[in-house]
């Protein structure tokens, strides 16, 4: 491997800027990594290449352990969005600049230089001073300047930001020639997901300081792990469906086939579907792909080779379209066409179409929507309005619905509740938490998110599970939890009874398989801790060690765990996000 | 020069001949006098008078000491300016408005300030007596108060360019290799170079007029401690008018030389910098 993090941490002014990010970077790749401005992709860059240091984690380039190593003696090229050439010194001077530093002779120099400079296609330029270069060619010398002294990884923050659409092109080529041809080792930092789709062998995905997903970039779109990754490559409608025995339905009607063993329990999920993936026809017997419902096109907007247009579906279309993350918060369909299915069928606005779906990608995540859940209207209304709820909907892009069970938390009266539970359950923390948690996980709620009045999202989320029956579905909603909130994860391992020295090793090796597991099958990044002791008891004294801390468990069985959590629950200090998955 | 440039101002005839007028009466007119009156005196006498050792020994002290000043001041005003303008710590707003201080004070209270504290007994100069290091009413005192009252100039000019100077160009000769000494030879200096020497020009310029702080902690021996500004007032107290202007004639003749060669120089400097913007 050419470039490895290991849980790599970056704090600024308390709060993580890089969280986390394990990564390793093959010889000879391009690596791109894509995240919104502040996702921490740049500063991930400038701890590569040993400009800012990192408050946990590590870096080998090349097998070596370079986390405090001085950047001059990495050996890395690193080139900056403006450029930063030295303005007094000429062409020829810049690009020695590294072969000075290392006192290299005068002759070699100079053949080093003009190989470079044919390199980056700018031969004779020499004696020019960079003020009299256009941009293009300022960011080519930057690139034959940081390669001079033959580094092993050559590092990118956003080179092309400062230039043009076409000299961009031209420089995109030019790099990714260059990068090739030398076989090095290349990571490019952009916000830009064209550019990071022309010229990754690999794309990686920031966001709030976490990497969200890596892989291939047909491979990340077509199949994107994440609602932030569906949406941020490219353009995504998100639905509320369900997985069934059947397959997946989208407003009730089947729309491909089950991508899961069919037989699991039917469940909500949230699908993906491209705007292209969306077929627009006169009638519904025209379509040639699953019919969804019928439409009225809101907006046409004509871009060249594509067509933009924004459908709004029907009422009778029970398909909840989630947010797409427009300015708007429009929940309008978005569609693509192609100059030649507009030639086949031209809509105007106004004008009511027939709309199908030709491919449904489903998220694998396990936090669909939300259900604010309390024996009142108003007091279900009040716990929408909920911080931590509020910011947790608005970054996943779902919603949450109100229920109301008049009954809630009354064990006396023997009453079934109408309709299965979707997605994540809410309740709000005011006494009798526990009994009102039991309640509801005995009547069929697989995720319970109870809320204090005032919690704010955690800077800490503290993880634990029950038995291992448990230990697979925790991970994964903590892996979905985490990806919306930039907090950092530690998995507290508990043990009955005292350490001994035995104890203590089997409860490391526990551990150790936890981590990896998070990390290899959700892509979750965490701190392990090893307590021995009852097990409440342990959290709660771990909760209020620090403010704004979260707590996520996952149980097998309800009885033993309503009985043990009763005074932790009961306090409604914290957040608690119950995951209930027994071998029913 | 471009006439035909819309601009905000009036149109170049009306902003030009403001210049001209301005110019003229504030600056050329009255050294003109000086000038005119100096060349009322006949050749001999005018030779006498500012080659008389006092003055001979007056200029070597104005200039050197001024010129040592500056030097003073673009070393000490660099590192000011670079802690100003790099780091972030309590107190530096306070600091950065302190710098200005001798532009506000009357220079007659800087002069007696550092006497004060300056002279045999005072608060620093009691502890450099014992080792022969004598400050108050020797040029070392001198040197001392034209330090202090043209220092603001040397930071005030350094500290824009070097607000300039982009993080990233250190950081670029860093990961390149370069070692911390290395980097602020070649690069930022380099960079900060003319400014460097606009502050230069700017204190010199203040500390060879500058007359109030000196003569409190000069002494005024003739030949030891006079400086040429005091010997021209000491020939107008003796009504010599044309004595003094002789005097300021020469002062003028030798600060014009002096800036002129910097400017030369600082010209020089950007010519090879911006060898052409095509």
């Amino acid at each position: 491997m050419s470039i490895t993090l290991d849980q790599v941490t970056k704090h600024y002014a308390g709060a993580p800027v890089v969280n986390d990010v394990s990564l390793d970077i093959g010889d000879g790749e391009f690596f791109v990594l894509l995240g919104p401005s502040g996702s921490g992709k740049s500063t991930l860059l400038r701890a590569i290449a040993g400009l800012s240091g990192v408050d946990h984690g590590r870096i080998s380039l090349h097998g070596r352990d370079v986390t405090h190593v001085a950047a001059r003696k990495r050996g890395v090229g690193l080139v900056f969005q403006n450029y930063a050439l030295f303005r007094h010194m000429t062409v020829a001077d810049n690009i020695e600049f590294a072969l000075r530093v290392r006192h290299m002779r005068a002759r070699a120099r100079r053949e080093r230089r003009q190989e470079l400079l044919r390199l980056v296609a700018l031969e004779g330029m020499d004696d020019r001073l960079p003020a009299q270069l256009s941009g293009g060619q300022q960011q080519r010398v930057a690139v034959a300047r940081a390669l001079a002294h033959k580094p092993e990884v050559l590092l990118l923050d956003e080179p092309f930001g400062a230039l043009d659409a076409k000299i961009r092109e031209e420089l995109r080529r030019t790099i990714r020639q260059v990068q090739r041809e030398l076989g090095i080792t290349t990571v490019l930092v952009t916000h830009d997901q064209e550019e990071a789709f022309a010229m990754a062998d690999r794309i990686g995905i920031m966001n709030q300081g976490r990497l969200f997903e890596v892989g291939a970039p047909h491979e990340l779109y077509a199949r994107p792990a994440t609602r932030f990754v569906a949406t941020f490559l490219g353009a995504a409608n998100l639905f509320l469906a369900r997985r069934t025995p059947d397959g997946i339905q989208v407003g009730g009607k089947t729309m491909g086939a089950a991508e899961r063993a069919p037989g699991a329990p039917e469940h909500e999920v949230v699908a993906v579907v491209r705007p292209e993936e969306v077929e627009l026809a006169p009638v519904r017997e025209a379509l040639g792909s699953r019919y969804l419902g019928n439409g009225v096109v809101d907006e046409v907007t004509f871009t060249g080779a594509l067509e933009r247009l924004r459908v709004r579906l029907d009422d009778t279309v029970r398909a909840p379209l989630l947010a797409t993350g427009d300015v708007d918060g429009s929940t309008a369909l978005q569609v693509t066409r192609t100059r030649h299915a507009h030639r086949g069928f031209e809509v105007r606005q106004g004008q009511g179409v027939a709309v199908g779906l030709r491919r449904v990608h489903v998220l694998p995540t396990p936090l669909s929507s939300f259900t604010a859940c309390a024996p009142s209207a108003v007091r279900a209304d009040a716990l929408t309005h909920q911080p931590l709820l509020a910011e947790l909907v608005a970054r996943m892009k779902t919603r949450v619905a109100v229920r109301i069970e008049p009954a809630l938390g009354r064990e006396a009266e023997p009453c079934e509740v109408q309709g299965e539970f979707f997605g994540t359950t809410v309740i709000a923390a005011e006494g009798d938490n526990a009994l009102r948690a039991e309640w509801l996980l005995r009547r069929g709620v697989k995720d319970l998110l109870l809320l204090p009045e005032h919690a704010a999202p955690p800077q800490r989320v503290l993880i634990h599970w029950m038995g291992d029956a448990a230990r697979s579905a925790t991970l994964a909603v903590s892996a979905s939890v985490l990806r919306h909130v930039p907090a950092e994860a530690v998995y507290v391992g508990i043990f009955p009874g005292h350490s001994d020295s035995e104890r203590h090793s089997h409860g490391m090796r526990e551990l150790l398989d936890a981590r990896s597991e998070a990390q290899a099958a959700h892509g979750l990044e965490m701190r392990t801790e090893l307590h021995f002791g009852d097990v409440a008891q342990e959290l709660a004294r771990r909760l209020a060690e620090a403010p704004a801390q979260m707590l996520i468990v996952g149980i097998t069985e309800v009885q033993h765990f309503a009985g043990g959590f009763r005074a932790l629950l009961d306090s409604g200090r914290w957040p608690v996000l119950i995951v209930q998955r027994g071998a029913v | 020069m471009s006439f035909r440039k819309a601009s905000v101002l009036p149109g170049f005839g009306l902003t030009f001949g403001f210049t001209t007028f301005f110019l003229s009466a504030i600056v050329l007119l009255p050294l003109a006098a000086l000038v005119a009156s100096a060349g009322s005196m006949h050749w001999s006498d005018f030779v006498r008078v500012v080659s008389s050792p006092r003055a001979l020994g007056s200029y070597r002290l104005s200039f050197g000491a001024s010129l040592l000043a500056a030097t003073i001041n673009v070393i000490f005003g660099f590192i000011i300016a670079w802690t100003l303008v790099r780091y972030e710590f309590p107190g530096r707003k306070i600091i950065d408005a302190l710098i200005d201080m001798p532009f506000a004070l009357p220079t007659a209270v800087s002069g007696i300030a550092l006497t004060t504290v300056f002279s045999q007994n005072g608060w620093i100069g009691r502890f450099l007596e014992p080792l022969g290091v004598k400050v108050a009413y020797t040029w070392i005192g001198v040197t001392l108060a034209l330090t202090l009252i043209s220092m603001p100039f040397a930071v005030r000019a350094v500290q824009p360019a070097l607000q300039e100077v982009q993080r990233d160009l250190e950081e670029a000769a860093e990961t390149l290799g370069a070692r911390r000494v290395y980097v602020l030879w070649r690069i930022i200096l380099p960079t900060v170079l003319p400014a460097l020497l606009t502050g230069f020009t700017l204190a010199f310029a203040r500390a060879v007029g500058e007359y109030g702080s000196v003569i409190f902690i000069a002494g005024n021996l003739p030949m030891k401690t006079e400086i040429t500004p005091l010997l021209i007032v000491i020939h107008l107290e003796e009504f010599d008018y044309q004595g003094a202007a002789a005097l300021g004639v020469v002062m003028l003749a030798i600060s014009f030389v002096i800036l002129l060669a910097i400017n030369l120089l600082q010209a020089w400097g950007r010519r090879r910098h911006v060898q052409a913007a095509h």
